[in-house]
């Protein structure tokens, strides 16, 4: 699992290059979380990630909820479809910010 | 906080390790790694044995220490483990002596009985590798889930409509135009139209972890394959079925699960699980090891003096129900279901069977039924049994219940089917089932909602066969015609199977509407068969267990050709809400003690306060005081019911209502549609207040109205 994470106007853009499971969910917990800050407005960048486990939806959803906690969000762009479906089945897709584009993500502001 | 007690103590190869908590039971994840704990009395040594997911042969075997074992448990954890790849078994060493009851086999891998997943069978129907040394595969789960704000619904008994449906059957016919055909999402996506319907209770057949394979083999008759499609026969009790799950390819099935019963609850549906403690799937001696037999075969099964199994239950074994140790793993696990997944109730299958004692007589107080009935985590959740066994034991109105548990009535089923067929002296007993059964459940004050009536179950014909079939037609089940029940009180009304004679047609939808009549006035707690408000048939097959395919799936496509019969389903469902009279706790006191002038209910015919009850009347009507709804605890309308099972019209003398009220139309099943059903609050007013003529074979329902400016608002329109 790679993790890219770019700052740009106040946005911080995560990209996940990889499977999102549990051998890789500790590490993006990790790196992830620090980034989590009040206000502040997260986008994952999924396009590059081919399957989100269990675990996976574990940890974005925990990050999903610190990040409303404090008046943040938590975007995710670049969903597949199949991810998406898995989301829609297990419910978690409740509780997250589905977009096609950054651009989408911001102009929802 | 830290604790100081997680830090590992041992290593074995690469593996770090400490003594384990022997509770709970089965596989927890614990800071740092897995706590795995098994029980057994009788075995010498137990080793853990883990493989990556999917992989055929084991990546570690880690034998538990003598310092792992505490009394006859062993536990320990296991550090740094992945644990979504992980599956794991036990292998346990003992005694091999049939007569002694005791089967340990050490080349065998074992499955814990508290798996909360289970892999092997990820995708229904999907072949799989019978090469493989473990079939059943025991997974770790997350066990957190974010319910948010939801809560078990605690819907009275007595206002309950029950839906029964299988998880598969419900949705995997084409017709369905579901995304996720016989899954449970695929049940999410029904959930507006189960609100239409306006049940508030789903009954899902059993959903825990069975083996779709178990004895599947092809049909001489048909040529197709015969699969364990009904699932009574469980592999694992904590697990839900993964092929069940759209997302089981991913072991997802416990979120997906959840997520059904939220989304439910959401909507107002209360979800029951049908669940199957008297047996496993691991069949008599020539049936395989997946898990009980490996780990301590004379604590789980009921044995014969020879060490051979008892067979109560029809299906090769018999769970020793009333061993402590058993009976704490059906409280686990109920407890387990009830505050993990939110689940509203349990149906108990062959429910007699967990009233055996540990030789198998029938006990007067039954621990585990008392323990079900009393238990602090099972307060609310609703407590159903099938209250008889294979082994002959039939409990109906005298299952031990104190206080909690209700029963599938198959006397309302006998006695309405003989009633609604025509058949003669079935008078008396349908006066019984109108009233929720007071000859059943007068005792103990068990109430009215000790009863769950209903006509058709998944056990049996569906209402469409009930009435367009005599004699059940099982021969695509491969037992030449043996299997299944011969006592099906169905008629079909001129005609064997389906026909193109309009006459036996119309009669066969005017018999379903009675029959659904029938089953919604009556007190008691009612339960539909998910499909009969369409008119979904099995082509006469009334023991569709091993059918997995359009005689039990349920065809969508006859929502558009039946929708006369889903209105009147519908609108007899609304009914039955609107009005508390049908919904009293407790029986009928056949006497008036509000000081209304009328008795709580009241007996008529074709004369009114006179009911002839000869063998050869099939005429019987009955008035629903409104100021004794609920015990007179709320006001309602005063209803009166008319039911002519002869073959001819006949009037009916109405009795008479105080000043001010009229009666109108709410039902008249002989009536054509949209007058077969009036809206609540929009019933037609009776012309003529002394009499209704009742069409030959119907059912009448009456509403008493106030004049409101001498019209009704129907009439105005």
């Amino acid at each position: 699992m790679e993790i890219k994470v770019v700052n740009r106007d106040g946005v911080t853009l995560v990209a996940l290059l990889g499977n999102l499971d549990g051998n890789t969910a500790p590490e993006v917990q990790e790196k992830l979380e620090p980034l989590v800050e009040a206000k502040c407005c997260l986008i994952l960048d999924l396009i590059k990630c081919g399957y989100v486990s269990s675990a996976g939806l574990r940890v974005l959803l925990m990050l999903a909820k610190h990040l409303t906690a404090q008046e943040g969000r938590l975007a995710l762009i670049g969903v597949c479809p199949e991810i998406k479906d898995v989301m829609e089945m297990t419910g978690f897709i409740n509780f997250f910010e589905l977009h096609d584009t950054i651009e989408e993500v911001l102009k929802t502001k | 906080m830290l604790r100081i007690d997680l830090h590992p103590t041992h290593k074995q190869g690469d593996f770090r390790l400490r003594v384990g908590k022997p509770l709970p039971f089965g596989a927890t994840i614990v800071p740092g790694g897995v706590n795995f704990s098994i029980y057994s009395h009788a075995a010498t040594s137990c080793e853990l044995v883990l493989f990556h997911k999917h992989e055929p042969n084991p990546y570690a075997v880690i034998p538990f220490l003598n310092e792992f074992r505490i009394g006859n448990v062993y536990t320990m954890v296991v550090f740094d483990l992945d644990y979504e790849d992980i599956e794991y078994g036990f292998r346990l060493d003992g005694p091999f002596n049939p007569r002694e009851g005791h089967r340990f086999d050490k080349t065998r891998i074992i499955m814990d009985p508290y798996a909360k997943a289970i892999g092997g069978r990820d995708v229904w129907g999907a072949a799989p590798n019978w090469e493989d040394q473990y079939q059943h595969r025991a997974r770790i789960i997350f066990d957190d889930f974010d319910w948010e704000n939801d809560h078990p619904l605690e819907t009275s008994m007595e206002d309950m409509v029950i839906y029964e449906t299988h998880v598969r059957g419900f949705t995997k016919h084409p017709s369905s135009g579901v995304k996720h055909p016989g899954t449970f999402a695929g049940i999410r996506e029904k959930i507006s139209y189960l609100k239409e319907l306006g049940i508030n209770c789903i009954e899902l057949m059993p959903v825990h972890e069975f083996d779709e394979f178990e004895n599947s083999r092809v049909s001489p008759a048909t040529g197709k394959l015969l699969m364990n499609y009904w699932g009574y026969s469980n592999v694992g009790f904590f697990a839900p079925k993964a092929g069940f799950a759209a997302t089981g390819k991913f072991g997802m099935q416990v979120d997906e699960l959840k997520t059904l019963v939220k989304e439910m609850h959401r909507n107002g549906i209360e979800v029951i699980l049908d669940v199957v403690f008297n047996h496993t799937a691991e069949g008599n001696e020539n049936g395989p090891y997946i898990s009980y037999r490996g780990i301590d075969n004379k604590t789980y099964y009921l044995l014969t003096p020879d060490g051979y199994y008892f067979n109560f239950s029809g299906c090769g074994n018999t769970l020793n129900c009333n061993n402590p140790i058993v009976r704490n793993m059906i409280l686990d696990c109920l407890r387990y279901w009830a505050a993990d997944y939110h689940i509203d109730g349990f149906r108990f299958d062959l429910a007699t069977i967990l009233g055996r004692d540990q030789n198998g007589a029938p006990m007067n107080s039954p621990p585990l039924l008392e323990t079900l009935a009393f238990d602090p985590v099972l307060g609310k959740v609703k407590l159903i049994a099938e209250a008889w066994d294979a082994g002959g034991l039939y409990q109906v109105g005298s299952f031990p219940a104190w206080g909690r548990w209700a029963e599938w009535n198959g006397k309302f089923r006998d006695d309405v089917r003989k009633f609604l067929k025509g058949e003669p002296g079935a008078l008396g007993g349908m006066a019984q089932r109108l009233q929720g059964s007071p000859d059943l459940y007068s005792w103990e004050g068990r109430g009215a909602c000790a009863s769950i009536n209903f006509i058709t179950a998944h056990d049996g014909f569906t209402l469409y066969d009930l009435v367009s079939y005599n004699w059940k037609h099982n021969e695509a089940n491969g037992e030449n015609n043996n299997d299944g029940g011969n006592d099906n009180y169905s008629w079909n009304c001129g005609c064997e199977g389906d026909t193109n004679d309009p006459g036996i047609r119309k009669l066969r939808v005017k018999q379903m509407k009675n029959a659904a009549a029938m089953l919604l006035v009556s007190q008691g707690t009612p339960m539909i068969l998910a499909g009969d408000e369409i008119g979904n048939t099995q082509w006469g097959n009334n023991n569709a267990y091993c059918q997995d395919n359009e005689i039990s799936w349920i065809d969508w496509s006859l929502f558009d050709k039946n929708r006369e019969l889903f209105n009147f389903f519908k609108h007899m469902v609304a009914l039955r809400l609107a009005h508390p009279v049908f919904r009293n706790r407790t029986h009928f006191q056949n006497r008036d003690y509000m000081g209304s002038g009328y008795a709580d209910i009241s007996w008529h015919g074709t004369k009114a306060w006179y009911v002839d009850w000869s063998m050869e009347s099939r005429m019987l009507a009955f008035m629903l005081c409104g100021s004794h709804a609920k015990g007179g605890s709320c006001r309602d309308n005063t209803v009166y019911v008319a039911m002519n099972m002869h073959w001819e019209m006949r009037g009916f003398e109405l009795p008479k209502l105080p000043h001010g009220l009229v009666w109108h139309v709410a039902v008249n099943t002989d009536a054509e549609p949209p007058h077969d059903i009036w809206p609540a609050g929009e019933e037609k007013r009776l012309g003529n207040q002394e009499e209704f003529l009742v069409g030959p074979r119907s059912v009448v329902v009456l509403i008493a109205r106030e004049i409101v400016g001498k019209r009704s608002r129907k009439e105005k329109h």
